[in-house]
């Protein structure tokens, strides 16, 4: 008995000396790290962020050696809106910035954003580009467009995107991924302007004239037509701007290979699309938060969308800097942009039911 | 490798109590608590989704999940078994060199030479682009060449990267199977692969199998790249494209299940089968030695897997740094190594200790429940890492909800926000690697030594101390460094769950390789494969001394 009784002592006691050696070592970096996670401090901002680093740093760094505001960033793309619920109001983040209305809009379906009442943001933004609720604003806009290979197609070969459906395209057209945020966008822009059945039609159409299987991304596309594979594309416009004026020289090749087809001039305009944020519901920040939202409307922040990504400002007294006109003038299709995001459950329906 | 060791526990008390066996089902319920989440998230409303889904995309997700599974699977055994065999048995030059070697591809994450066989395959590509100089081909239309992004093309570089876990596993019990079984063979002059070498290393490549493909189904940058719609891609299409994560959770439960009842059949099969006698090596059997074309064979079939999963890939990101700046390039990664190295180095050790308890706790105390419940833990491995992370958080949101509401501040945060949540994270989804190198590494020791060492008087906590443990300190070594290794090249957890400003080699590689600037991605990305060959090399010197 006696033995048995020593054997379980040792034996709880040993136990006891793992586990507490696991729960040193837990604790140990718990600490370490969780410090950033609780502080509000006044001159601090916590965003997450959709867009890349490289993109987002320049904003970071101007808005910094204006306000003396510090900033701390989680860069990611799939599950933050998630990671913000699930944090809820334990939550760090004071902002949220992201590319495309359709992720915008899964952080205002989980209530995760609040409301900003701002004269500034009002000024600078139009009201199609900002949430009627006032919880999430645009601060810059991008042309989804047609391009062509200006080597085998007629500068005046193709005029609306309806036509990339039309059979005598077969074979030549190229673009990404259907379900991809910024062709499920599109598709719902289509299901607006023509109805879901003609929207359904066309994606077939598309489908059906492809060169090859949905692939790559935006810059891929103008890869296959500079390479011969593709004739016709899909492209956001900055893309090309950044192809044409990065340090690459095969992609300035690619992108001397392609004309840019502002598309529907003669009717609802070209598909925009927002990159754009809102301030957290728990921000602890908040003050800071809604300072960083003028900021990015502001003269300085408007021009260097243009500069970083080649992307057109919102602030309508913001002039797009010189490359982007270069681009050429083009009638933006005036669709509230929350319309976009109410369609895009059928509009990846429709390109889970047409393949692409 | 749950199959593997499942097997042997079929008797024994249903369930024993004491600190051990207590301690253990605490751990493996904090590792299933995520999972559970994601359950009880799957039994939510998707609002009629899932008909839309069965009717257009879900039969086609399935049969590419299980294309892929087929594909890499059968392609992974024989790229393993049969480079095992060949250094285990023959004697060619360059054996001792190609058996280390031959590890080398576990280094590279998947989506790493999936961006590289891309750039070195497609049209642009230099092997295209030779092909058209040396044929006078001009345009796509004028020859046929396989496309790299398609399901043949994800087969191919997931398998060239994952046979790894295969060939360690197999190399191991072909080194373990008696010497006297084999000259049976050589007497009765018959195969010793097909007789002997084979049906007794099975149970080790089932393992090693069971770990590919678990990783081919949670697998999202590969197929992602490469625009295969598996289930994994398939979760976020529905999940980002329809704003519904209940949908999602239940197209990755769909997944899970898939891959638990492919484990069961498996288990099924086996389950009348023993195999014993594994101690004794086959010392005394020397090495055949070939004919030169035998030994030409020999290193055609270990050169082959190499050129796939290391050679060319390691090249092609050599070749894309070169042509780039690269003093520039090294300062923002410095940083990052160092941040790598230290989440990698924490959450080895964590795992490590974890897993030891588990096994402990499972081998010599708990009963067939907690046997059971180190096998559900050890399931994290098969769910797809972003998901999984959605569970994480849901469970973490708990948990602290209820730290916050015992000490009365609602921001006060357990988990969330810093690493804590990250490590759980990754404690759920490479607790099998930890489990499965300490459960091989205590099936090694004979069913008495415990009992022996406590026949002689000595208590569990000291027989443990002085008799198993220094017995285990290889497996152990073992587990951390493959935990090491993949936590290295972990990819959507991290991205995700990481704390702010947070960098890791992998996630630096992604944001470049994304948008295709693939020149500021190879110098990451080959930090990644140098980080992963240190782990790779120490453990092929401990699979020397095992075997």
């Amino acid at each position: 008995m006696t033995k048995v009784k020593s054997i379980n002592r040792t034996a709880r006691m040993t136990v006891k000396l793992l586990l507490r050696r696991v729960a040193t070592s837990v604790i140990s970096m718990l600490v370490g790290l969780t410090g950033i996670a609780t502080s509000a401090n006044a001159a601090e901002l916590n965003i997450y962020s959709h867009r890349q680093q490289f993109l987002l740093q320049p904003f970071l760094d101007a808005f910094t050696a204006e306000t003396g505001i510090t900033t701390n960033v989680v860069y990611a793309s799939k599950g933050l809106a998630q990671r913000l619920k699930a944090e809820g109001e334990a939550s760090p983040a004071d902002v949220i910035l992201t590319v495309d209305i359709a992720r915008l809009s899964e952080y205002s379906d989980l209530d995760l954003l609040s409301p900003v009442d701002s004269a500034v943001l009002n000024a600078a933004i139009p009201s199609e580009l900002r949430a009627s609720d006032n919880r999430w604003f645009a601060f810059s806009t991008r042309a989804r467009l047609v391009v062509t290979s200006k080597e085998r197609v007629a500068a005046d070969a193709i005029s609306n995107i309806e036509e990339l459906a039309d059979p005598q395209w077969e074979g030549r057209v190229c673009t990404r991924k259907g379900s991809h945020v910024y062709n499920r966008s599109l598709l719902a822009s289509i299901i607006a302007a023509n109805g879901k059945d003609a929207a359904e039609a066309w994606a077939d159409g598309l489908v059906a004239n492809m060169a090859r299987r949905a692939q790559g991304n935006d810059r891929a596309q103008a890869k296959g037509i500079f390479e011969g594979q593709c004739d016709v594309a899909i492209m956001n416009h900055y893309y090309y701007g950044k192809m044409l004026h990065g340090d690459k020289e095969d992609h300035r090749a690619w992108a001397n290979s392609i004309r840019l087809v502002f598309t529907n001039q003669g009717g609802r305009g070209n598909h925009i699309n927002i990159s754009g944020g809102g301030v957290a519901k728990y921000s602890p920040n908040r003050e800071n938060a809604v300072a960083f939202l003028e900021f990015l409307t502001g003269s300085l922040a408007q021009q260097l969308y243009g500069e970083v990504n080649f992307e057109y400002p919102v602030n309508r007294s913001v002039a797009p800097g010189g490359v982007l006109q270069s681009f050429g003038e083009f009638k933006p299709d005036t669709l509230p942009i929350e319309r976009l995001a109410e369609l895009a459950p059928q509009a990846q329906m429709i390109i889970d039911r047409a393949g692409w | 490798m749950v199959a593997t060791f499942l097997s042997r526990w079929s008797n024994g008390p249903a369930l024993q109590v004491d600190g051990w066996s207590a301690s253990a089902v605490l751990v493996c319920c904090l590792i299933l608590g995520p999972i559970a989440a994601l359950v009880v998230t799957a039994f939510g409303d998707s609002g009629g989704l899932w008909s839309h889904l069965v009717s257009t995309v879900l039969p086609r997700y399935v049969t590419n999940t299980l294309l892929l599974m087929a594909g890499v699977g059968v392609l992974a055994i024989c790229f393993g078994v049969s480079t095992a065999w060949v250094v285990t048995r023959y004697e060619f030059p360059g054996r001792p060199l190609f058996e280390w070697m031959l590890l080398l591809p576990a280094a590279i994450p998947a989506y790493i030479i999936a961006y590289t066989y891309t750039d070195f395959l497609e049209y642009a590509g230099p092997v295209q682009s030779m092909l058209r100089d040396m044929f006078g081909w001009r345009r796509p239309a004028d020859y046929w060449f396989p496309e790299i992004r398609s399901l043949g093309g994800a087969m191919l570089v997931m398998a060239s990267v994952l046979y790894p876990y295969i060939y360690m596993v197999t190399r191991i019990a072909f080194r373990l199977t008696p010497a006297s079984l084999f000259e049976i063979a050589i007497v009765h002059n018959k195969s010793q692969f097909w007789l002997v070498g084979l049906p007794l290393a099975r149970p080790a490549i089932i393992a090693g199998l069971a770990l590919v493909l678990m990783e081919v189904v949670s697998d999202f940058g590969t197929v992602e790249y490469f625009a295969v719609e598996t289930i994994t891609l398939g979760i976020f299409n529905v999940w980002l494209g329809m704003n519904n994560i209940v949908a999602a959770a239940q197209i990755s439960l769909f997944g899970f299940v898939l891959i638990l009842s492919l484990l069961g059949l498996e288990i099924y099969a086996r389950s009348r089968q023993r195999y014993s006698g594994g101690t004794r090596k086959h010392t005394g059997l020397p090495n055949i030695v070939l004919s030169t074309r035998g030994q030409i064979a020999c290193i055609a079939v270990c050169m082959l897997p190499l050129l796939t999963g290391f050679v060319i890939p390691v090249g092609v990101l050599l070749k894309l740094l070169m042509s780039g700046p690269v003093g520039t390039q090294f300062e923002p990664v410095y940083g990052t190594i160092l941040a790598s190295l230290g989440l990698a180095a924490s959450a080895a050790v964590i795992i490590v200790l974890l897993s030891s308890l588990i096994v402990i706790a499972a081998t010599y105390r708990g009963g067939v429940f907690v046997r059971q419940l180190a096998v559900a833990a050890s399931t994290g491995y098969a769910i797809p890492g972003t998901m999984l992370s959605i569970g994480v958080l849901i469970f973490a949101g708990m948990i602290d909800r209820s730290w916050s509401g015992l000490i009365g501040d609602q921001r006060a945060t357990l988990l969330l926000g810093g690493a804590g949540v990250l490590m759980t994270a990754y404690i759920v989804r490479f607790q099998a690697v930890g489990y499965g190198a300490m459960m091989s590494g205590i099936r090694r020791l004979p069913d008495n030594m415990m009992n022996a060492s406590r026949v002689l008087g000595q208590g569990f906590g000291a027989s443990l101390k002085r008799v198993v443990m220094p017995l285990l300190g290889s497996s152990m070594l073992a587990g951390g460094l493959l935990v090491f290794v993949d936590v290295m090249k972990e990819l959507p957890i991290t991205l995700l769950l990481r704390p702010f400003d947070f960098e890791t080699l992998a996630t630096y590689t992604y944001q470049y390789a994304k948008d295709e600037m693939l020149e500021e991605a190879a110098l990451p990305a080959l930090m990644v494969v140098i980080a992963g060959l240190i782990p790779v090399i120490l453990m092929n010197r401990m699979l020397r001394r095992a075997g």
